[in-house]
């Protein structure tokens, strides 16, 4: 399932396969995201996620399969593709130690062909809380610092597709916060952010979408708009209720759980039409979707 | 390109390797001027500051120069891998056959800083020795160190410096392999012992006399026998260039 048209996305995944020797870690992955579109990878350790990202970013190249950066294959378009790139592939982002934070993005700034850069640099440092420490060597950095100063390095060069690696690893509670605040602003500015992570309910509340990755295949994709859109009723006579409830057209999905309802659609539409057909609404709450949950349970037999 | 080039000698020089080859070039001919046993060793009472470059020569390219070359050569990419600095150079726009030619030519100017070096505190621990004409050889022309008669300065200089130049040129081809076991290998420890073991294996080699000229350790002494020049520089030049097509080619394809 992808969200978006291809024309229109900023990053094309097409059936993307990794191999080393016999061994397959990656096998027919595809998706796509829109421009301003938030997309996490989810899975656990080994599922590939990790050379999903080398692949996506050029680093490794796919035994078949391509990846389209803005329509150019990031593999054989030549490096000038990576201009519209921001990406932290490692946590810690890695720096040159004997260099200070700001003549390290100077020299990355430099290797993008930046203009401004002075400015540029300025106001990343400024967005990461990092400007005290900007003309400090890396190599006294806090781990924090130095994954903060790896977002600042990813954004410095206005990227149109970002893509990120744990990015949270490794920072306290105040400097997570601020990584997700800048990844919606991002997103809010056009930008496709690609995200792998762990910490599924951290970045539940801005994603777009979570593909579930489980021994090197794409499992699942989750749209998390959708789900979001989910409610709960308490009726009386539930089974034909949700009978009832299947056979109109604008409710996108129901179930029963136990004797309550999970219904995606217009809450106030479901509702007129159960009360239209005799039954009692006791009781109508919004199902907050728990994709922590529901991703254990897909990966539970993977 | 040229500021490319730059940068990468000045991270080349940063690395510990480096920094311990040019410590070690420089310490050792001046350590070499006060050992006691160099008339056991090399026949020689030094009669003159100019003889020294030619100790410092002999002693250094017989291992440890060829040792220091590789290692910094390997040094040069495997840092970048260990540090993770590799990647994020990566992901900018940036050529990859432009970012590994850089480094080749970082690697390859190496040799000539080491051997620098070298001459540098050669001719500072011959200072007590006099630098001015003398009757005898520096070891590294014709005649050796008993030379065929009076050398002026000049021409004991001229002698020196071809010599060091032809020194550093033998190398380059060293310098070149480590790095392309570096790209091969990702690790400075394995793409040194790489290069060292395979300089060892064509030593072996001469067993074969079929094989001797085109071997690149029959030329690691080409800077004592200059006359061999055109045959040597040719092909150290074949096996520099050839080396460092590969890692080229090698880095183009390369998962990081």
């Amino acid at each position: 399932m992808s969200g978006t048209g291809e024309a229109a996305a900023h990053l094309v995944v097409e059936n993307v396969s990794k191999r080393y020797g016999r061994k397959p870690v990656l096998e027919g992955v595809s998706f796509s995201l829109a421009p301003g579109e938030v997309y996490a990878l989810a899975g656990p350790n080994g599922s590939g996620k990790t050379t999903l990202i080398r692949m996506v970013t050029g680093l490794a190249f796919p035994t078949s399969g391509r990846v389209l950066m803005l329509g150019e294959n990031i593999h054989e378009g030549g490096y000038a593709v990576r201009r519209h790139l921001g990406a932290v592939v490692e946590a810690p982002a890695a720096f040159y130690p004997y260099l200070t934070g700001r003549a390290n993005l100077e020299r990355l700034a430099w290797l993008s062909g930046l203009a401004g850069a002075a400015e540029r640099i300025r106001d990343v440092l400024f967005a990461l809380e990092l400007v005290a420490v900007a003309d400090q060597p890396v190599a006294g950095y806090s781990l924090g610092q130095r994954q903060r100063l790896g977002l600042a390095a990813a954004i410095l060069a206005r990227p149109k597709v970002l893509v990120l690696d744990e990015p949270t690893s490794g920072l306290d509670p105040d400097g997570i916060q601020k990584v997700h605040e800048i990844l919606r602003e991002q997103a809010a500015g056009g930008v496709s952010v690609l995200l792998s992570t762990h910490h599924l309910r951290e970045v539940s509340a801005y994603t777009d979408r979570v593909g579930i990755l489980g021994g090197g295949r794409l499992i699942d994709e989750v749209v998390m708009e959708g789900a979001s859109e989910r409610h709960r009723l308490r009726v009386s006579e539930p089974e034909r209720a949700l009978a009832v409830l299947q056979t109109l057209p604008f409710v996108e999905a129901a179930e029963r759980k136990g004797e309550v309802l999970v219904v995606r659609g217009p809450v106030d539409a479901v509702v007129k039409a159960l009360v239209d057909d005799g039954h009692r609404v006791y009781e109508v709450t919004a199902d907050y979707f728990d994709l922590y949950e529901y991703y254990r349970e897909r990966i539970k037999h993977v | 390109m040229f500021r490319f080039v730059g940068w990468e000698i000045v991270k080349m020089l940063h690395l510990r390797s480096v920094r311990l080859g040019l410590a070690a070039a420089f310490v050792l001919p001046i350590i070499w001027t006060l050992a006691p046993g160099l008339k056991q060793v090399y026949g020689l009472v030094l009669v003159s500051g100019w003889q020294v470059p030619a100790l410092s020569l002999l002693a250094g390219m017989e291992f440890l120069y060829p040792f220091l070359i590789a290692m910094a050569a390997a040094e040069v990419l495997g840092s970048e891998i260990s540090m993770g600095t590799l990647k994020p150079l990566l992901l900018r726009p940036l050529s990859r056959t432009r970012f590994i030619s850089a480094k080749l030519i970082a690697a390859l100017a190496y040799p000539f800083m080491v051997l620098g070096v070298s001459l540098l505190a050669s001719i500072l621990a011959g200072l007590p020795h006099g630098l001015g004409g003398f009757f005898g050889g520096t070891g590294l022309g014709e005649g050796g160190f008993a030379g065929l008669g009076f050398l002026s300065a000049g021409a004991a200089f001229a002698e020196v410096l071809r010599a060091y130049v032809f020194a550093a040129l033998t190398l380059l081809p060293i310098a070149a392999l480590s790095l392309m076991f570096a790209v091969g290998f990702s690790s400075t420890t394995a793409a040194a012992l790489g290069a060292i073991a395979t300089v060892l294996l064509m030593r072996l080699l001469i067993a074969f006399p079929g094989l001797k000229p085109l071997l690149l350790t029959t030329y690691l002494d080409l800077y004592l026998h200059p006359a061999d020049w055109a045959m040597g520089l040719s092909l150290l030049f074949i096996y520099t260039v050839g080396f460092g097509l590969l890692a080229v080619l090698l880095f183009e394809r390369k998962d990081v």
